[in-house]
C-alpha cells in the first residue's frame, strides 16, 4: 500500500499529469482509503513542490503542472469521500483590487489553490472595495485573496479590510495578501492574516486558515 | 552643463570608459512627464515634442518602440484586430465585447488548431514609420534605440500565462512553435531597423523574471528563447549596433547567460530585489548597468532622498564607465514630477567624471 502512496506522491512531485487518474484508479482498486491517498500522498507531495519553488529548484510552469495533476486526482477522490468530506476543503474568492489590471500572480495563486482542492472564485481584476465587498457577503468565503502589483493600487486592499470591518464581515473571512509590491510588513500593518510570497505560500495560507492539512 | 546629445557619451558608457559624464538611461517616459518638461502637451503623435524632450532632458538617444504587436499599439484600428476581430465574428457572430479579439485583452492560441488559425502575416506587418519620420527631427550627435524583438512576453500574452505555463511542460512542442513564428517575426523586423543609419541599437524589451526570480525555468529559457536572443545579439554586432535588454525582476540566475548571449546593457536592474552595488561587482565589468532609482521612491519619496539615492548609484557603479543612471523600471505618470527631476538634475550635478562623491 505504502508503494502506492509513495507512486502517487512521485507522480504529483514530477508532474505525471497523463498517468496520475491511473495510479489513483489502481490504489483505490488495492482497497487504499481514500483520504489516505490524500492526505499521506496528494497534500505531502504538494508540499514538496511548495519547498521545491521556494528554493529554486523547480519553476513555475513545473509547478503548475503538479498542481494540476493533484487536482486530478482530489476529482477523482471526492466523490468517494465520506459524508460532506467530499466537498471542497473551502470557498476562496480571488481579486486583483481596484485600478490594477494585472493578474498573472492572481491566477497563479487561483489554479495552485484548485489544484489543493478549494473552490475557488475568481472575481478578475480592478474590483473595487464595494463590489468585494457585497461577493463576500453574497458568497460567504472562508478566505478573500487579494492581489495588487502596481505600489499606487496597493492601499485598496488596506480599504477593503477597511471595508470590511465596516461591515461587520472582518470576522467573518480571513483575508490573505499578495503581488509584488506587497510584503510581510505591510500586510501586517493593514490587518491582513496572512501574505503569501508566491502561489505555493499562498496555498500553506489558505490551508492553515481552513484547517485543510489535517 | 552642456545637454547637447552625444551618442558617443552613452556608447562610451556601454564600453566601460569614462567621458565627461554619466548618461542618463530611460526605455520609457511617460508623456505626461515629458510634457511637464518642456511646459507644453507632448503627445504620441508628436515626434517632434517627443525628441525635444529627449534632447533638452539630457539623454543621448530617443526609444523608439517598432515591434509585433507592441503593447499600446493593439489598437482597435490596428490590422492584426481587424483581422482577429473579423475571424471571431466568423466563428461567433454577433459578439460584440472588444475582449474577444483584443489581443491586449485576451489570447488567442490556447490549442494546435489555434496556432494555424492565427493571422501570422497580419501579426508579422510591423510599421516602421515613425523609425523613418524621426530620422529627419534628429539633433546632431542624437541616435535612436528601436525598442524591438519582444519574444518571451509576447509568446507567453499569445497563449495566456497559465496556459503557457501548462502547455510549456505538457505540450512543449506547441510552445516551441509559437516561439519560434514570433522570434522569427521579430528577427526579420532587425534587417529593416538595421538599414537605417539613425539607429544605434536595439533594445529587447522582454520581462523574464519575477522579483523571486526567473519566470521559467533556466534551462526552458535557453532551449527558446535565449537562441534568439543570441541571433539578436550576433545580428547587432554584426551591424556595429548595441543589445539592449529591460527585464523587470531578479535576473541574478540568468545574468551570465544575457552576458554570453551579447547583450551590451542591461536595464532596469530592478531595485525591488537586485541590489545594484553587488550587481555591479559581480556582473559590472561585462556588461553595462542602466537604472535602478526605485520608482517607488519615485512615487512617495523626497526630492532628498532622490538625490541621496542617485549619489549612492553614482558612488558605486559610475566609475570606470558601465552605467547610466535611471528609474527602476520606466518613468511613469504616476511618478512626482519633482521626484523625476531631482533625479536628473542630481546625475547631471554630481556625475561629472571623474566620480567624487
Amino acid at each position: 500500500m505504502g508503494d502506492h502512496l509513495e507512486t502517487i506522491k512521485n507522480a504529483v512531485i514530477g508532474g505525471k499529469h497523463a498517468e496520475i487518474k491511473t495510479l489513483v484508479l489502481d490504489a483505490i482498486d488495492a482497497g487504499l482509503d481514500p483520504n489516505r491517498i490524500i492526505n499521506e500522498a496528494l497534500i505531502p507531495a504538494m508540499d514538496v513542490v511548495g519547498k521545491d519553488f521556494g528554493s529554486g529548484k523547480i519553476f513555475v510552469p513545473e509547478m503548475l503542472v503538479s498542481a494540476v495533476t493533484m487536482k486530478t486526482g482530489v476529482d477523482i477522490l471526492k466523490p468517494l469521500l465520506g459524508g460532506d468530506q467530499g466537498e471542497s476543503r473551502g470557498t476562496v474568492i480571488m481579486a486583483t483590487v481596484k485600478g490594477d489590471l494585472h493578474d498573472i500572480g492572481k491566477n497563479l495563486v487561483t489554479m495552485m489553490l484548485e489544484g489543493a482542492g478549494f473552490k475557488v472564485i475568481d472575481l478578475g481584476v480592478d474590483l473595487s472595495a464595494e463590489k468585494l465587498i457585497e461577493q463576500v457577503n453574497s458568497i460567504r468565503p472562508d478566505i478573500l485573496g487579494l492581489s495588487a502589483l502596481l505600489t499606487t493600487t496597493m492601499p485598496e486592499i488596506q480599504k477593503v479590510i477597511a471595508e470590511l470591518k465596516a461591515q461587520g464581515l472582518r470576522d467573518k473571512v480571513k483575508v490573505m495578501v499578495g503581488g509584488a509590491p506587497v510584503d510581510r510588513t505591510f500586510a501586517e500593518k493593514i490587518g491582513a492574516d496572512g501574505y503569501g510570497a508566491n502561489a505555493a505560500e499562498a496555498v500553506q495560507l489558505a490551508r492553515r486558515f481552513t484547517g485543510a492539512s489535517t | 552643463m552642456d545637454l547637447k546629445p552625444d551618442f558617443n557619451r552613452f556608447l562610451a558608457a556601454v564600453r566601460h570608459k569614462e567621458t565627461d559624464r554619466v548618461p542618463l538611461g530611460e526605455v520609457l517616459i511617460d508623456y505626461s512627464i515629458q510634457s511637464k518638461f518642456l511646459g507644453r502637451n507632448v503627445t504620441a503623435d508628436d515626434l517632434a515634442g517627443q525628441v525635444e524632450f529627449w534632447a533638452k532632458a539630457g539623454y543621448d538617444y530617443i526609444p523608439i518602440t517598432v515591434s509585433m504587436m507592441s503593447p499600446g499599439k493593439v489598437t482597435e484600428e490596428s490590422k492584426i484586430t481587424r483581422v482577429l476581430k473579423e475571424m471571431v465574428l466568423r466563428e461567433k457572430p454577433g459578439t460584440t465585447d472588444p475582449k474577444a479579439w483584443n489581443l491586449e485583452m485576451t489570447s488567442f492560441i490556447h490549442e494546435r488548431p489555434d496556432l494555424e488559425k492565427f493571422p501570422w502575416e497580419a501579426a508579422a506587418d510591423i510599421d516602421f514609420s515613425k523609425l523613418h519620420e524621426v530620422k529627419r527631427l534628429l539633433p546632431e550627435g542624437m541616435k535612436v534605440i528601436a525598442v524591438s524583438g519582444k519574444i518571451f512576453t509576447l509568446t507567453w500574452m499569445l497563449m495566456g500565462f497559465n496556459n503557457f505555463a501548462l502547455k510549456l511542460v505538457l505540450d512543449e512542442a506547441l510552445v516551441a512553435e509559437v516561439f519560434e513564428r514570433v522570434a522569427s517575426i521579430q528577427f526579420k523586423a532587425l534587417e529593416a531597423i538595421f538599414s537605417m543609419d539613425h539607429v544605434a541599437g536595439v533594445w529587447v524589451v522582454d520581462d523574464v523574471a519575477f522579483g523571486t526570480g526567473p519566470m521559467i525555468s533556466p534551462a526552458a529559457f535557453k532551449k527558446h528563447v535565449f537562441r534568439w536572443y543570441k541571433k539578436v545579439g550576433e545580428k547587432c554586432h554584426e551591424n556595429n549596433r548595441l543589445f539592449l535588454m529591460h527585464s523587470d525582476g531578479d535576473l541574478s540566475m540568468l545574468m551570465d547567460d544575457l552576458i554570453s548571449m551579447g547583450v551590451d546593457v542591461i536595464q532596469p536592474i530592478d531595485p525591488s530585489c537586485m541590489d545594484m552595488a553587488k550587481v555591479k561587482k559581480q556582473w559590472g565589468d561585462r556588461i553595462c548597468l542602466v537604472g535602478n532609482v526605485s520608482n517607488e521612491l519615485l512615487r512617495s519619496g523626497t526630492t532628498g532622498e532622490i538625490a541621496a539615492r542617485v549619489k549612492e548609484l553614482l558612488r558605486d557603479a559610475a566609475p570606470g564607465g558601465g552605467f547610466a543612471l535611471g528609474s527602476g523600471n520606466s518613468v511613469p505618470n504616476w511618478a512626482k514630477f519633482e521626484n523625476y527631476l531631482a533625479m536628473r538634475e542630481t546625475c547631471l550635478k554630481h556625475g561629472s567624471y571623474p566620480i567624487r562623491l
